[in-house]
């Protein structure tokens, strides 16, 4: 019974890690480079949700369109300021400089809201319900709600219509994809508009679990790493995969451990991983990426 | 002979140092098919993406249907109604072999539905793939779908590289035919191909490249009465 607890809360804090690791591949396949800033986001997510508390004293799920369209403003904001230019560069040269547009949100994050830790309101209520002797938080439920709807409507999106097909391809082949007629530029842009407000999400979702401060992008955005390299570099379902498997490190083996023991044996969970499988868990060959 | 579709004057692609194709001038019209023929690095390629946008350091005017491309992304030019088959296929690996098709339509959904099974019809055997995850399908299957994707944009001309390469003969031919069925119904094709049988057999004229640079030009049936020819060019 103590290990279905666990595992519960250990989905729901999966569920939100898969929303950042989900942006994470989405920039991954589109650009061929990691966006470092993609943690950064979250914590941007979040503290946009504390702002927006302040002014609009509601539950969390009706700030939830609004960090959505915000979030998705920024990630336009950081396509153009970190990938536009370099956009004919090697992708290292993006890499570097997500991670300088990362320390600019956090230091802009810093001196908006300082350093103290804050919270996001809950997406309905707090409280819990009980089933059979299991006490699952009502916010744990609406994360895995919330996160289940999120990433089914990217993935009805990516694999029914014309746009995400689109995006796939300008994923898949970009010269190739502006050949037939793709817009690949804005394909890419909103990509980016995408992974942010996927961010905002978690971040929004985080922060009512977890307290938040400007520099906890970087917690955020070493999980997405792991998960992604755990599930398969560019693989979206080995992402999603990955991000359970790095949370359930974090509750279930944490609690019978403690967190610091739990954090070694995923490095160790990791290196065996990438030892006996450098593909990662879910990676196949390169050229039959979904 | 009709007004040129595609006109290229004194057109230049160079990487960093290298000028893979330097001066040439060629035009191709509606309804036929102008083979480019030449040994591997002859400049084909280079010519075929510099038409497309897809280089970066291209000199030399192109007009197509009037247009001067001078500058224009190759979204511009595939808007314009250039089509382009890129050499090993290139198809998207990672989506069906319906999905490569339909991305490529820029009609609405009715539209798109109508064009995917004119495809089909062109193509049989990829509607029995349609499912398929295109990295599944063979070279022949794979050649017929990016040949089939680039039909899906409607194209005035075709530009299409290498479709025969690795290919089992029966397949090259039934891909060739469908360039010149192309051809027939209205559209220019500008064909590069090392395998110069094969596209003589099917052009109504062609372009022998070397080294960049044009060699000779003529009908289709001329040059390949000219074996001396072939085979300076070709290396055989």
């Amino acid at each position: 019974m103590e290990f279905l607890q666990l595992a519960i809360n250990g989905i729901a804090l999966g569920a939100a890690y898969a929303l950042v690791a989900l942006g994470f591949v989405l920039i991954l396949n589109a650009t061929g480079a990691v966006n470092f800033a993609q943690g950064d986001l979250v914590a941007a997510g979040g503290f946009l949700a504390v702002a927006l508390a302040g002014f609009l004293p509601v539950p969390g799920l009706l700030l939830l369109p609004l960090v959505v369209i915000l979030m998705a403003g920024l990630g336009l904001a950081v396509s153009a300021a970190a990938y536009w230019p370099l956009r004919d560069r090697p992708p290292v040269a993006v890499f570097i400089s997500t991670i300088a547009l990362g320390i600019v949100i956090q230091n802009g994050l810093n001196g908006l809201f300082g350093a103290e830790p804050r919270a996001a309101p809950p997406l309905f209520s707090g409280g819990h319900l009980e089933f059979f002797g299991l006490v699952i938080a009502r916010q744990s439920l609406a994360i895995m709600g919330v996160a289940a709807l999120l990433i089914g409507g990217v993935q009805l999106l990516l694999k029914h219509t014309q746009l995400g097909r689109r995006l796939r391809a300008t994923a898949q082949d970009r010269e190739v994809a502006a050949a037939l007629g793709v817009p690949v530029g804005a394909m890419v842009a909103l990509t980016f508009a995408l992974a942010a407000a996927l961010a905002g999400v978690a971040g929004l979702l985080l922060a009512n679990q977890f307290f938040i401060t400007p520099t906890h992008g970087t917690d955020f955005i070493v999980k997405a790493y792991i998960a992604v390299v755990i599930g398969g570099w560019g693989r979206v379902g080995g992402a999603l995969a990955g991000a359970m498997l790095v949370a359930l490190f974090e509750t279930v083996v944490a609690a019978w451990t403690d967190y610091a023991v739990a954090t070694g044996l995923l490095y160790a969970a990791l290196l065996t991983i990438l030892v006996f499988r450098p593909q990662g868990l879910f990676g196949e060959a390169e050229g039959r990426r979904a | 002979m009709a007004e040129a579709l595609l006109t290229v004057a004194g057109l230049t692609v160079a990487y960093a140092d290298v000028r893979a194709v330097e001066g040439v001038d060629l035009n191709v019209s509606a309804g036929e098919v102008v083979a480019l023929i030449g040994a591997n690095g002859a400049g084909k390629s280079s010519l075929l993406k510099g038409l497309m946008g897809l280089e970066a350091r291209v000199q030399g005017n192109i007009t197509f249907a009037g247009s001067d491309l001078a500058g224009l992304s190759p979204l511009r030019r595939a808007r314009l109604g250039i089509g382009y088959v890129p050499e090993g296929r290139r198809v998207f690996p990672g989506m069906t072999a319906e999905e490569n098709l339909l991305v490529a339509s820029r009609e609405d959904s009715a539209a798109r539905t109508v064009r995917t099974a004119e495809m089909y019809a062109l193509f049989p055997q990829l509607a029995v793939r349609r499912h398929a995850p295109a990295w599944q399908l063979s070279g022949g299957e794979q050649q017929m779908l990016a040949v089939a994707r680039a039909l899906m944009t409607r194209p005035r001309l075709l530009l299409v590289d290498e479709p025969t390469l690795g290919l089992a003969p029966a397949t090259a031919q039934s891909v060739i035919r469908v360039l010149r069925g192309i051809a027939a119904s209205g559209a220019a094709v500008l064909l590069a191909e090392q395998n110069a049988r094969a596209a003589l057999a099917t052009a109504d004229r062609a372009v022998l490249m070397r080294l960049g640079r044009i060699e000779a030009s003529g009908t289709a049936k001329a040059i390949a009465g000219d074996e001396r020819l072939l085979r300076s060019l070709m290396g055989g």
